[in-house]
């Protein structure tokens, strides 16, 4: 079996994505594997105030502390996209994730609903294997 | 003359402080009558695209949930895309558009189509919304002239990268999709390597530019990058995917295209087009509405050969090397595929 030597974890700031990075860096604790943070830049993200990326990185730090990860093994992505296919792309060269892991739900999400889940989708789609980490 | 869709009702699409809002028709509609066309505009009537239609490229799976969301009462689909109770219904409209436009141009034999609809398409999936976009309009228009036996060639001058066209016909030999776009920018895809799947190789072709980039710039790859692909494609239809978000003052991005482009563009796109009644122009982006107005009366007054005062045309912005590299990716990663290929036996 495939050593995993690079997790990427999708991060929109929600309280269901924080959970998923936790068990993120909580794997990469244990496998001794790296983990980028992603987080896609909508069509209306140039209207989002700059700080929110300051934010979001601190966010990230933060959840580090929490789990006991060294920072320098952890690296947040902001990139252009929509959640789903800026994961995907993840999986791709020169990133090239082992593993995706997803909250079940982000930003505004209800639940049940299929439409627009990025979990659901990825899990359509994706070509490494995905982990959708419940809300607690 | 010009062939154009008459307006379905689409104030039930909008959701507050949302740049893609019906004002947009208005302002696009506005722009054609700047024209004072009289006699030589002829209006459809309005059309639904049917589930058959639709189904062409959308997933049937995805269709039923989409307008199951909507009469559920809509919301977020993500952080850029919204539907409301009426969205189903518009969004249907907004396809069929197309449809019925392409259907005159037929019956007549000449003349130029515009389709101002919305929301707009390039961005939709076959399985999903993004972007603003539920059903990909071009798409769909696309694949039913594909069905009549056309050879269908997509220019798409749009700000951002017409992800789920290219998706849509990404295999398939008898489309070609033609795509400039800013880069860095939404959706984040539309790399000059990208060029199409094994069973239609080299009939994607993307020519991202920087931001900054101005008219003479995105001319360039047209004429350096795209007019050599679309000769030997040999289209018996064009589309175009017009998109006005590249104006320099639309607020979605950082190119600083003119009127004065559009209609330059608009000649060249035009010239494609095998013979007359072979060309219809999509509404897809474009969120200032001044803009959007001299925009589409640039555009249209250059296809259709008629006055029309227009802004000047810009020059002198970066991107010009960003063009000649993206032609020499293009032809490393034809190719290798092509090797590839011959090596697989694909066909190709």
């Amino acid at each position: 079996m495939k050593t995993l030597s690079t997790i990427a974890v999708g991060f929109d700031g929600s309280h269901d994505a924080k959970t998923a990075v936790r068990w993120a860096f909580n794997l990469a604790n244990h496998v001794d594997a790296k983990v980028v943070v992603v987080h896609a830049v909508g069509m209306l993200g140039r209207f989002e105030d700059r700080s929110n990326e300051k934010e979001l990185e601190e966010s990230v730090h933060e959840l580090c502390d929490d789990c006991g990860i060294d920072r320098s093994r952890v690296r947040l992505h902001v990139t252009n996209g929509d959640a789903c296919s800026v994961l995907m792309r993840m999986a791709e060269d020169p990133i090239s994730a082992d593993l995706l892991v997803v909250g079940s739900r982000g930003q505004g999400k209800h639940p049940g609903l299929l439409l627009g889940s990025t979990s659901l989708e990825l899990a359509e789609h994706t070509t490494v294997p995905l982990v959708i980490v419940p809300s607690l | 003359m010009l062939i154009m869709n008459g307006r379905y009702e689409d104030s039930g699409h909008e959701e507050s402080g949302h740049p893609e809002r019906p004002d947009r028709i208005t302002a696009a509609m506005e722009g054609v009558s700047d024209l004072h066309l009289g006699d030589d505009l002829k209006v459809v009537a309005p059309y639904a695209a049917t589930r058959a239609e639709l189904a062409r490229v959308h997933a049937g799976t995805y269709l039923d949930e989409l307008g199951a969301f909507c009469y559920a009462g809509g919301g977020d689909i993500d952080v850029d895309t919204y539907a409301t109770y009426d969205s189903w219904t518009i969004a249907r409209y907004a396809a069929g558009g197309g449809l019925a436009v392409i259907e005159e141009l037929r019956r007549q034999n000449e003349g130029v189509g515009f389709i101002a609809t919305r929301p707009p398409g390039h961005h939709a999936l076959p399985d999903r919304a993004m972007g603003f976009c539920l059903l990909n309009n071009v798409a769909v228009a696309a694949a039913s002239l594909v069905e009549q036996g056309e050879r269908v060639l997509i220019v798409d001058w749009d700000v951002h990268h017409g992800n789920g066209t290219q998706a849509i016909f990404w295999d398939k030999p008898d489309v070609m999709y033609v795509s400039t776009h800013q880069s860095p920018l939404f959706p984040g895809s539309g790399a000059a390597y990208e060029i199409g799947g094994m069973g239609a190789l080299g009939k994607t072709v993307n020519v991202p530019v920087p931001p900054g980039a101005t008219g003479d710039v995105i001319r360039r790859a047209i004429d350096e990058v795209a007019a050599p692909a679309v000769e030997e494609f040999g289209p018996t239809w064009v589309l175009v995917s017009a998109g006005f978000d590249s104006h320099r003052d639309d607020p979605m991005a950082d190119l600083l295209l003119t009127g004065g482009d559009f209609a330059a563009l608009a000649k060249t796109v035009a010239g494609f087009a095998p013979h007359p009644g072979r060309l219809a122009m999509f509404l897809e982006g474009g969120y200032d509405l001044a803009a959007l107005r001299t925009s589409v009366a640039s555009t249209l007054a250059a296809v259709l050969q008629h006055s029309y005062e227009n802004e000047a045309q810009s020059s002198g912005g970066p991107g010009t090397e960003m063009v000649q590299n993206a032609q020499a990716e293009r032809l490393v990663a034809l190719r290798i595929a092509r090797e590839a290929a011959s090596k697989e036996d694909y066909p190709s």
